[in-house]
Formats: structure tokens, sequence, C-alpha cells
């Protein structure tokens, strides 16, 4: 036993030493030196508590470089006006500039490139820096670039899922009861047409039964958020599984964008899938049609709902957590969205040019997205970070549900979307926000019945080309 | 000029030695300038005027200048000509919801007159515990519309408000108010019971002040109570309907608050406004948010003039 113990103790101090080198390669606070300027930087924080939990990382941040950081909290849906308005007149207000990926184009030419930043303040130079986005996640790290400059680094991601109520989907009278309706077997589905015999199999009435029992309430198939807030990425999820986009980016041989071309493909996968879409919501609540993410998660916490086909999976943790308190002993199970490619993105930090202090923001920055803040971000806070090395860790205790499910579909996820990301158009137009929002509404009419599909279409094509030849220097083309 | 002229001490042409010394001989003090009889009425309009520039003239024409341009907020404004009013010519959403606008008025206004005047009616008899009754009719008035617009839409709420559970309650169906054939009209009952008090209290004043031995006679006449109410109550109160229409008809074009609480303009409930709002300040399409704006502010001037016309017809021939 001694001896043992001994063995143990040895292999302990020979690991040691490579465990606290792992750990010294990833930078932290302790990395930061000593900052010349100290006039107080400003940030963005989304509101929420779960994002409450970083306020303590950034006073640490304070009290170790002496730099104040005035922390906004702003709701979400409220951060590209606010900040639009200040970089756009270059007012200098926030230094530490909170991005949603998709108007990192957009704003290229009011932030700074972070390996410019990092050539001046940082003493391993741009290196050091690239050693770091070593550990995150590529195709994240892509969707913040500008022309091939890194612009933003990302704080947390929202890559969409679909969730499954797993012990639903694991009830062996479920799995009978389906295959004897639809001749296959239940499983997480992967296409359109398995999402809607599902939707179909488990909307259910009162009274009747699931896995067994009768329902006290009525249970919906599927839960979406066709509501006029963000049904544009589910579309986009819709529309990328059909191997489509919004637009098609046209590169020259070098690989340089040549022009914007809404192609007769765009436009029929997006009719196909939008018609998929509205075709999705018989077997979905009423109040679908002006729901957003919010709603979603109360449809899938509180029971009232089977599976989500497009939802952002950094909200897994907040749903799951009202579903086991609400419905016990079930169980959320994570799983790409049918056709396999859904929304990427992350909401990042950039900094801004019109910074009265570059060099703490560039700092705070770093510490923002670093291991430190990325473990309390997904422990504390619940939100999915993009280092692909904390989702590794977190990935290998599989009983560490719901992170470890989180952090194994991120990993797979991550890889999949990689090679398609540079391409898509949201990632590479200065129009992007402008078009996003117009989305928004376009879609929603659709799924509502305020527009035919066809008009929807004809009316995002007109738009898309209207904002982006305002906009966007790059020509943009529809192919008749 | 010559009742003003003998107490003139200004710098007027009228005043003595080019107005540069009152009659003492000595210069006028700045207050003694602004507040003389000649100068008074200006020194109160003046400032109104300044305001009025500032907050209304300068942003109505910056408006119109960036309508002519295009710009979202990067660089400077490209001039584009007539661009953005020919997009919107062709813009359907924006015609749709010019005319949705004009369908939320006219429903509005209509429900709103009818039920102001059955509860005027009603609160001009006398009764027990009015001044309660009036008192919680204000309730609505006082509270924010966003707030209020909220309230109703957690109260609507398919699954869990307060209102499905009534009705499921007693043994009827759910009913899901925002669907986008009935959502526009929930947008109108909230706005409606937010505002039909104002039209009640004011037909109530007007009402209170009806000459009473007008009414005496027709009744010795033997004229019936709808008659008397067809032929004197409506007629003396059509100035101040002509008032409601007007001063509603303004404020139910610039129609927000409820849309932001519940819809966001979705489910067939955009209205101008919001069209304008979100073009200019969520897509930051500045320069077609403006020309959206000017068109809008056009068609309100119209409007307001048209029934300002009829809103003096009316108090003429009510005089």
């Amino acid at each position: 036993m001694k001896r043992m113990i001994a063995v143990l103790l040895c292999l302990s101090f020979m690991l040691l030493p490579w465990v606290a080198q792992a750990q010294a390669d990833k930078f932290g606070l302790d990395d930061v030196p000593k900052i010349q300027n100290t006039k107080p930087i400003t940030m963005v924080l989304e509101t929420g508590e779960g994002y409450s939990r970083m306020l303590p990382a950034i006073e640490a941040f304070t009290k170790k470089t002496g730099v104040k950081v005035n922390v906004e909290r702003i709701a979400s849906s409220g951060v590209y006006g606010k900040e639009n308005v200040e970089l756009m007149a270059g007012t200098g207000y926030y230094d530490l500039v909170y991005v949603e990926t998709s108007w990192t184009t957009e704003w290229s030419d009011y932030l700074y490139d972070l390996d410019e930043l990092a050539n001046k303040y940082d003493p391993g130079k741009a290196a050091a820096l690239q050693k770091e986005l070593a550990f995150m996640a590529p195709s994240i790290l892509m969707c913040g670039k500008a022309y091939g400059k890194q612009m933003v680094l990302p704080f947390y991601t929202f890559d969409m899922c679909m969730w499954v109520r797993q012990d639903v989907f694991d009830d062996p009278t479920e799995k009978a009861n389906f295959k004897k309706k639809y001749g296959y077997d239940l499983k997480p589905a992967t296409t359109e047409k398995e999402l809607k015999d599902q939707g179909e199999f488990f909307t259910r009435k009162k009274g009747e039964l699931l896995k067994g029992k009768p329902l006290t309430h009525d249970i919906y198939g599927l839960s979406m958020q066709a509501g006029a807030y963000q049904c544009n990425d589910e579309t986009s999820a819709r529309l990328w599984a059909r191997g489509q986009d919004w637009v098609t980016v046209v590169r020259d041989d070098k690989g340089n964008i040549k022009e914007f071309v809404i192609t007769k493909a765009n436009k029929e996968a997006l009719k196909a899938a939008l018609q998929d879409y509205k075709d999705e919501l018989k077997y979905d609540s009423p109040s679908a049609i002006t729901a957003n993410f919010d709603f979603v998660v109360a449809q899938m916490g509180n029971g009232n709902a089977i599976i989500c086909p497009t939802i952002w999976a950094n909200c897994t943790v907040w749903a799951d957590g009202i579903l086991r308190e609400k419905v016990p002993g079930a169980k959320i199970g994570v799983y790409p969205s049918p056709g396999g490619r859904p929304y990427t993105g992350a909401w990042s930090y950039g900094i801004a040019k019109a910074s009265k202090n570059p060099e703490a923001a560039y700092w705070l920055l770093r510490y923002l997205t670093s291991y430190e803040c990325a473990q309390i971000i997904f422990k504390e806070g619940g939100m999915v970070p993009a280092r692909v090395d904390l989702m590794t860790e977190v990935a290998k205790d599989k009983n560490n549900y719901p992170y470890a499910m989180l952090a194994d579909y991120h990993i797979n996820i991550w890889k999949t979307m990689a090679p398609h990301i540079p391409n898509y158009w949201y990632f590479n137009t200065k129009a992007g926000g402008k078009v996003y929002d117009m989305q928004i509404y376009a879609v929603s009419k659709a799924l509502t019945g305020e527009m035919t599909i066809d008009q929807t279409v004809e009316s995002i094509t007109k738009q898309t080309l209207e904002l982006t030849s305002k906009f966007d220097k790059i020509p943009i083309r529809e192919e008749k | 000029m010559g009742r003003h002229a003998s107490a003139d001490f200004s710098m007027g042409p009228a005043g003595v030695e080019s107005g540069a010394q009152t009659k003492r001989g000595r210069r006028p003090t700045i207050w003694e300038t602004l507040t003389n009889e000649r100068n008074f009425r200006w020194t109160l309009v003046v400032p109104l005027l300044v305001l009025l520039v500032i907050f209304a003239f300068y942003p109505l024409f910056y408006s119109m200048y960036f309508s002519f341009h295009d710009w979202g907020m990067q660089g400077s404004p490209v001039f584009s000509g007539l661009r953005n009013y020919r997009q919107l010519v062709h813009d359907t959403t924006f015609w749709v919801a010019f005319g949705r606008t004009i369908e939320v008025l006219v429903i509005c206004i209509t429900i709103e007159l009818l039920l102001g005047l059955g509860v005027a009616l009603l609160w001009n008899r006398e009764f027990k515990g009015q001044n309660i009754v009036r008192g919680l009719a204000l309730l609505p008035l006082l509270v924010a519309p966003l707030t209020l617009s909220l309230l109703w839409y957690f109260l609507l709420d398919f699954n869990f408000g307060a209102v499905n559970q009534l009705l499921g309650a007693m043994g009827f169906d759910k009913v899901y108010w925002w669907a986008p054939n009935k959502a526009l009209f929930t947008i109108c009952f909230i706005t409606i019971w937010q505002w039909f008090p104002f039209s009640a209290f004011v037909l109530l004043a007007g009402l209170k002040s009806l000459p009473k031995d007008v009414f005496e006679a027709a009744r010795v006449d033997g004229g019936s109570s709808f008659y008397t109410f067809r032929r004197l109550t409506l007629p003396m109160l059509s100035p101040l309907i002509m008032i409601i229409i007007v001063l509603r008809a303004m404020w139910l074009i610039r129609l927000m608050d409820p849309l932001f609480g519940t819809t966001r303009g979705a489910v067939n409930t955009e209205l101008l406004d919001w069209i304008v709002y979100r073009t200019g300040f969520v897509m930051f399409d500045i320069g077609y948010g403006s020309a959206m704006a000017v068109v809008s502010w056009a068609a309100t001037m119209v409007l307001c003039l048209i029934m300002f016309r009829q809103l003096m017809n009316s108090m003429r021939a009510g005089r």
C-alpha cells in the first residue's frame, strides 16, 4: 500500500509541472503586463444574470492593472443601434465594443486589426496573440474576420443546435409506436421529412399518452421562433443545410471577392426552406408566430414541446434547468439541426479605433476571451465560449450533464462548419447588419401568411440588392 | 402705432435718438428693450420660435436633405437624387403599413368616440360613487402606454395569460389574440381601452356646459330623449367631437408603444411610424428612412389640414 502511495505521489510530482505548463501556456490575468495608459475604459456587457458573473473578473482586471472599467449593461437587441451610432460618429465612448459576428465586416473600418494592437502592446507581438487563437474554434474565429484580418475575438458563441426531449426519444413505447406508424426508427431528425414526421407524431392533446402516461396538457411536436426577431437565423440554418445561402459570394482566382450574386438556386432554396418552416408550424403552438428564443426555452422547459429544431445551444443550460424542475426525469439532448449546418456566430469583443485607451482595451479583450474567463462564462453563466481547450477538457467527463454534452456538440459542430464559414455572405459584406434586420421582418411575413412565399423571396431579393448597393462597395446582382 | 408711440421708450424708428437713448438720456437696459410695449409680443414669441426652429424645423429640413441621399452613418451622405422616393413608390410594405395606419385610425377613433359618448352620457347623471368611478376611469390614462401594452401582452398570452385562463375556466377554447387575423384588432383594443376615457371626459365636460333651458324647452315641446339627443346634444357637442377626432388622429398616426410592447410590427401590425423607425434606426438606412418620414409627415399634414378645416366649420356652425 505504501509503495502504491509512493508511486502515485511520484506520478503526481511528475505530472504537476506538465499540468502547470499546460496552464501556463494559456494567457491569464497574471500575464497582463504593466499598462502604461491607465485612462478608464468603457465596455458593453449584456443584461442578464449569467453575464453578471463576469463582473468580479472585470473588477479583478482593474485591481491588477489600475485601469477602471465602466461596464454598460445593454440587452443584446439594443447593442447594434447604440454602438453603431458611437462607432460611426467616432466618439470613442466605447473602447471595447460588443460585436455580433455578422457585423464585423460592416464595422471593420472603425475597429482595430487585433494583430496591429498585439504588435504594438504585446511583448510577444502578434505571434503571442496567434498562439492564443490556436485554442479557439477556427469556425468562430473566421466569423470575426474582415478581409482576412482578425477584428474581434469571441466572448461566447451562439451556434445553433436541435433540442430533443431525450427521455421521450429513449422511451421504448414511443420508439415502438413511432416505428409502427412511420416505418423507421425514432432518432433525432437529420432531414426535414423526419422532422415533419416527428412533429406530427408528438403533437398530442391533453389526455393522450406520452411515455405511457396521460398528458395533463396539450403538447406540441415542435417549438420554433417565427416571431419578427430572429427567425432569419432559423432560415439561414435551413438554407445552409441545403448547401445554399441568401447570396452567393463569387471569388476570383486569387480568392478575392469579385461580386455577390443572388442566384436562382439561392432563391429556390429560400422558397423551399420557408415552405418547410411553414409546414412545420402546424405542429407548433399558435404562439410560435410571435415567439422568440425565450418562448422556445419556456416551451421546452415547461414540457410543452418535444423538439426545438433550431435553437441556440447557449440556451441549453437555461432550458434544461427549467425542464428538470418542471418535469421530473426529463432531459434535453443536443444534436445538429436537420441538414447538419446550423447557424453559427458569436458575441465578440473588438476595439474601437476611436478608443482613447486601446492598450488597456486590448488587454481587457485578451482577458475576457481567455481560458480563465471562458471557464466563468461557461460554468457559472451557462454560455458557451469558443475555447476548444476548455470544451475538450469538459467533454471528457461524460457524467457532467449538460456541460459535457454541450462541449462535445460544439467541438464537433465547429469542425463541421469550419470549411463553410469563410464563404457565407453575412461574414463577407458590409451590408450584413442592415440586411439581417430587414430579413427578420421579411421572413416573418412569409411565416405568418402576411405575404406569400414567392412575394417574400421577391421582396428579400429586392431589398438585399438595394441595401447592398447602398452600403457595400462589392457589386451585387440578381441571376435572372 | 399711435397708441403705443407716446409710451415708447425703445429703440424703434418711432423712438427718439435712433433708439440709443431713453428720454432721460441713458441707454435702455436689455430688460427694458425686451419688455417695452412695442417689443414685448416678440419677446414672448421668439423663444418659442427658436425652440421650434431647433427642434422641429431643423430636423424636418435635415430629414428632407437626407431623403435625397444614401447614408448608413458611415462616411458622408452620398447624393442619390430621387432614388429613395422611387424605391418608396414601389415599396408595398410601406404602403400596406400606410393603409393599415388609416384602418387603425378609423377603428380606434370611431369606437373611442362611441364608447366615450356612451360613458359621458351615463356619467352625466348623478349616481352614487361617481367620483370613484371617474377616478378609476382615469387610471389607464395615467399608465405609460408601453407598460400598459406589456401588461396586456402577458394578460393575453396564449398559454399562460389570465384572459385565456378565464376563458378556459368558463369552458371556452383558448384564443390566440396575436394571430395574424386578430393582432391588429388586439392592438386597437389596447389603444381604445387606454384612450376612450379621454373622449369620455372631454364629452362629459361638454355635456355639463350645455344650456339647460334649451333642453327644458324641447322637453316642454314634447321632444323625445332620442330627438333631443340627435337634434340638440350632438350638434352642440360637434366642435368637441371634432377636437377629439383631430387630436386622436394626430396621436394615432404616431402609434408606436403598443407595437413595442407586443408584436414589434409582426403579424400584420406594422404601422407607418414603426416602419420609419425600423428603417431609420434599426437598419440605419437613414436616407430611405428619411424619405419614408417625409412622406409620412406630408400625409399627416394633409390629413390634419382637412380635419382642422372641418373643426373650424363645425365650431362656426356651433357658434
